[in-house]
């Protein structure tokens, strides 16, 4: 069918001081356009009827608006889905950033529109992947707090639940606590433990079920339909539509810690402690506790992080002491106490006893005596250091992550989720928590992050929510977070496949199973459409509806690049739709100016750059390429994961292809900004503008 | 390194006297910062509120800090957490009183209103044994002659010998106090006499700079000087009073320019204790905690002061009651001077020295 493009020009918002709107019309009609209308405000309801009547009465399949960003008015301009829309940022990109009523100006807010028009003349409507047989059934990994807490959100929420724990019990943790600590004011109270009520809570819910002594074999699958091979004596399979994973923590292992004690029998741990209190009811404590904070903890030598749970534990269980034994005294020697949040209020209510005695201090020796035990602690708030002579000595040690490699799944790319920094499966940015990079598979709790009860128990909540958000997103064919709602996925045309594997390796989401001979097997509701693949795909076989090989060649070669380079140089910027494309709005917004010889294609990521749009640029004429993305490294900010970090990686490859067409490296130049660095978009620009102009001309201009 | 062994009782009492949490302090150091009078190395009242919350006895008796500080309450006003320093700092001068009094019991019965009955049965006792020894235990007859109800000779040796005694068991309180202080400067090696040291501080205690550098509060200095002055100009009457009635004429004549001298100590000392009262009833915030030490100390001085002028009304109009009166004045009087090492007034005897002690280790 053949497509008919409408333009729609909007000369408000100053755009029309600064761009010759009638001369911008006629680069429209000079292409295959069915229509170009010109309005003074496109996102009012009369601009809204100008084109939607144009839809309904002159089949417009293909709607450009040269305005504002297409980040803004998203709301406003929203048509049927059999129409493709396009955004031509003439406002922030050329009216806003670029000097009024200038040629180079023009010269942008046209070339502006013919790539759009390049854009949507090759492009098609996606068309989701819809699977038939997804699953709405949700399983939970690890009956403890976490697991429990999100198996019973999930089953309310009206989903069916599977709950795995490998124990013999439900419970986890929380079954070996005496107490806890409370949830709300006064804080002055320990409650009892909550497990047995949330256990009885959960057995009472129909569509739960609940699967004591199991573990996993294997999961496989994708997101609507992973099936599950559990062992539990024998081998059952469920098949369910995404995964919550809660497998917790286990504590420090205390042998390590001797230097502080650790061995004689009057040192125990916190784990310990509890234990010790929970199995001798009533049993009055001796005289004098000291409880060690971090103990192995906030230590390179040990854990190097913060457990988040051991400040406000140990002031529950010095609670324990003074609630049994009022002529005990105990002594708390930390680094900082760090009682989270409202736990602060606790804190103060524990400070309230006349015998619980803090201090910060570090501690210098641990030396067992015939009756006691002596504690030298030095940098100390008393002022100089002290010596405390004590009858038992409680060592707040801190939390291991369990790891998932017990999910077993059936990826190319591992048994368990990917761990980060000190083993935590965490999300893979900070601003995206419960996302993992196994699309539909959420981690919760302590393996995601030290955390106590409470965090654990929202953290399970958001996990749970998460998981029937990828449930419900499958089954309309859309993609999850980031791309939220795309409907697009990679299409590929196998006929022209090599077998290279670049694809199946470079997928930060093991979207991509193989077979034998290394051809890629799609799971396209694993995909979050970040078009890693497209990017490394060297036969150019993989494509998205809307983002394609084709699209984004297309809009290339549609600039007019001048012959003379006098004054008129080329830039093509790749921008990543993330940051960098928000921040260069942005950069517009607060009024900063930059040069108007650059020419802007937005990509989903930098990963998603072909090769072969490099070489299509050169040959064009285009005098540098600049590409800028989210940064990578160990705190990398690209949203798929080494998306920037491949543009490092294949860019020796780019060199090599600069260096067959006799180009000087620096005609591609990459630059890596964060969503706040607005201010550093000119400087970017035009400082690659300048090292251009010192360079000269691209000698394929003339060809 | 010091080994520590909370003494809980102490704590406790600190936090009663003082009327502060203790706990709350989070060793921020705001109270070092604004502190006026806190050296720069070891600053107070910083490192003595965690000594406070962990019951460290030994280490705020027998601090000089302790007594540098003059109670401006700057730090109450600032502390985030509301631990009250300059109250606490009140309250161990208080208790310290308590811990030097030789004989402990004196200084118990001083600091606690439930044996006030016994704090002034003592004098009344004393001073009865003293009227019926001399055999003038009744009120006399004719115009009012107050030697002719307590004979100077048995006045003057009497209350010159127990204020002697008085002098020596505070003068043995001081010994342990300084004894203290040297432990807690393990390093310090005293250099020239007490003398010297105490002449080195002679601008501190003559004109009170140091109050001065408490930024808020300036009637609080113009008080303690009007009390100050007026209660050593009264001292300095007294003991001429005491050296005419042994070789010159007593009474004095209204006249005589050491009545006069002593009249207008008099007033000075009213208005000083005036302001003192007024402020602490009526400005609380600023003031912090008054505690029974503090009033039983005003109140008894107040009382010392009204009662002497009083006593002299009733000589030259012939009052009825003026024998009575003059007992009154006496225990009055002995509650400041023979009671002294004991209550609040032993500031001026431990503050000094502390003083001293601080000027000779160069804690400045």
């Amino acid at each position: 069918m053949e497509k008919k493009i409408g333009v729609y020009i909007c000369s408000g918002c100053e755009i029309g001081k600064s761009i010759d709107i009638e001369k911008l019309s006629q680069i429209a009609s000079e292409q295959n356009v069915t229509i170009c209308k010109n309005h003074s405000s496109l996102c009012s309801i009369e601009g809204f009827d100008l084109i939607s009547s144009d839809i309904a009465n002159e089949n417009i399949d293909r709607v450009i608006i040269a305005a504002c960003s297409p980040r803004l008015k998203t709301e406003v301009f929203d048509f049927p889905e059999n129409v493709l829309l396009d955004r031509a940022n003439i406002r922030e990109q050329v009216a806003w950033s670029m000097e009024p009523n200038e040629e180079d100006t023009q010269m942008a807010a046209e070339d502006c529109l013919r790539m759009s028009i390049a854009k949507v003349a090759n492009t098609e409507i996606p068309n989701p992947f819809i699977a038939d047989n997804i699953s709405s059934d949700i399983l939970v990994v690890g009956g403890g707090i976490t697991g429990i807490t999100a198996a019973i959100d999930g089953a309310k929420a009206g989903y069916k639940v599977h709950i795995i724990e490998k124990e013999e019990k439900l419970g986890g943790w929380l079954n070996k606590l005496h107490k806890q600590i409370p949830y709300a004011a006064p804080y002055s109270e320990l409650i009892n433990p909550e497990i047995e009520d949330k256990i009885k809570e959960l057995e009472k819910l129909d569509n739960i079920q609940i699967h004591t002594s199991t573990t996993i074999k294997e999961i496989s699958g994708q997101p609507g339909h992973f099936e599950v091979q559990l062992l539990n004596g024998k081998e059952e399979k469920v098949i369910v539509g995404s995964i919550v994973t809660a497998t917790g923590w286990q504590a420090y292992d205390a042998n390590k810690l001797s230097y502080l004690g650790y061995g004689n029998p009057k040192v125990l741990t916190n784990v310990e402690f509890e234990e010790f209190v929970k199995n001798n009811p009533g049993k009055e404590f001796p005289k004098n506790i000291l409880f060690i904070q971090c103990a192995g903890s906030r230590d390179k030598g040990h854990l190097p992080y913060c457990s988040a749970f051991c400040c406000a534990t140990s002031l529950k269980q010095a609670k324990y002491i003074r609630d049994l034994s009022p002529e005990s005294n105990v002594f708390v020697v930390y680094k900082d106490i760090r009682t989270l949040g409202l736990y602060e209020e606790f804190y103060k209510e524990i400070q309230k006893d006349d015998q619980i005695f803090f201090t910060k201090g570090e501690i210098e020796k641990v030396i067992p005596e015939k009756n006691n035990i002596s504690v030298q602690v030095k940098d100390t708030l008393i002022g100089e250091d002290i010596s405390l002579s004590v009858d038992m000595l409680v060592l707040a040690t801190g939390m291991i992550p369990n790891g998932t490699e017990d999910l077993n799944l059936n990826y190319r790319l591992g048994k368990g989720l990917p761990e980060l920094k000190y083993n935590f499966s965490d999300s893979h940015f900070i601003c995206f928590p419960y996302e993992t990079r196994r699309t539909g598979i959420y981690a919760a709790g302590s393996l995601r992050e030290p955390m106590n009860i409470a965090s654990s128990k929202s953290d399970a909540s958001g996990a749970m929510l998460k998981a029937i958000q990828t449930i419900q997103a499958t089954k309309r064919g859309e993609a999850v977070h980031p791309r939220s709602g795309d409907k697009s996925y990679p299409d590929l045309f196998l006929d022209r496949c090599t077998d290279c594997k670049r694809c199946t390796e470079e997928c930060p989401f093991g979207s991509y199973d193989e077979n034998e001979k290394g051809t890629p097997l799609p799971n396209p509701n694993r995909c979050r459409r970040c078009g890693i693949c497209l990017g490394s795909c060297p036969e150019r076989v993989i494509n998205f509806a809307d983002y394609s090989i084709n699209s984004i060649s297309a809009m290339i070669k549609s600039v007019e690049v001048p012959d003379e380079f006098e004054e008129k140089p080329r830039i093509l910027v790749f921008v990543c739709e993330n940051d960098a494309y928000p921040a260069m709005d942005m950069a517009a917004q607060k009024g900063l100016k930059y040069s108007p010889f650059v020419r802007v294609i937005p990509v989903r990521c930098l990963g998603s750059i072909n090769k072969v749009w490099i070489s299509d640029a050169l040959s064009k004429g285009y005098d540098g390429i600049l590409q800028i993305g989210c940064k990578p490294g160990d705190d990398y900010q690209c949203h798929f994961i080494h998306g920037s970090e491949l543009t490092e990686t294949r860019g020796e490859n780019i060199q090599e292809t600069l260096e067959t067409m006799m180009l000087e490296p620096e005609r591609i130049k990459t630059e890596f900004v964060e969503i706040t660095d607005y201010d550093k978009i000119p400087k970017i620009i035009n400082d690659y503008v300048e090292d251009i102009e010192l360079i000269g001309p691209n000698p394929f201009k003339e060809l | 390194m010091i080994n520590i062994q909370p003494d809980i009782k102490f704590k406790k009492q600190l936090k009663e006297v003082s009327k502060s949490s203790l706990n709350e302090c989070m060793q921020c150091g705001t109270c070092s910062v604004v502190c006026s009078l806190a050296p720069e190395e070891k600053p107070f009242p910083r490192k003595e509120m965690i000594w406070a919350g962990w019951g460290m006895k030994d280490k705020l008796i027998g601090n000089t800090d302790i007594w540098l500080c003059h109670q401006c309450g700057d730090c109450s006003t600032y502390c985030p957490r509301g631990v009250k320093p300059a109250d606490v700092f009140s309250a161990v001068r208080e208790i310290s009183y308590q811990h030097y009094a030789k004989p402990k019991f004196l200084g118990k019965i001083l600091n606690n209103p439930k044996w006030l009955p016994i704090a002034i049965l003592i004098p009344i006792i004393i001073i009865s044994t003293i009227l019926y020894l001399a055999g003038t235990l009744q009120i006399p007859e004719g115009p009012v002659n107050y030697s002719k109800f307590f004979p100077h000779v048995w006045l003057n040796s009497s209350f010159t010998f127990l204020s002697f005694l008085t002098i020596a068991l505070g003068i043995a309180g001081l010994r342990n106090f300084w004894k203290d202080l040297r432990l807690q400067y393990p390093d310090f090696k005293p250099s020239g006499s007490f003398i010297k040291h105490l002449f080195s501080i002679r601008k501190e205690i003559i004109l009170h700079s140091n109050f001065s550098k408490c930024s808020n509060k300036k009637s609080r200095k113009i008080a303690h000087l009007l009390v100050f002055y007026g209660f050593i100009l009264l001292l300095f009457v007294t003991a001429f009073a005491i050296y005419a009635a042994i070789v010159h004429k007593y009474p004095l004549a209204i006249t005589n320019p050491f009545k006069i001298l002593g009249n207008v100590a008099a007033m000075m000392l009213l208005i000083g204790l005036g302001i003192m009262i007024m402020n602490r009833i009526f400005d609380r915030k600023d003031f912090g905690n008054s505690t029974y030490a503090d009033w039983l100390f005003l109140i008894s001085m107040f009382l010392l002061t009204i009662s002497g002028v009083v006593v002299q009304a009733a000589r030259f109009l012939d009052w009825g009651i003026a024998y009575h009166l003059y007992f009154f004045h006496l225990i009055c009087v002995w509650f400041i001077i023979i009671y002294l090492p004991y209550t609040k007034f032993g500031h001026l005897l431990y503050r000094v020295v502390a003083m001293v002690f601080a000027a000779s280790a160069g804690r400045k």
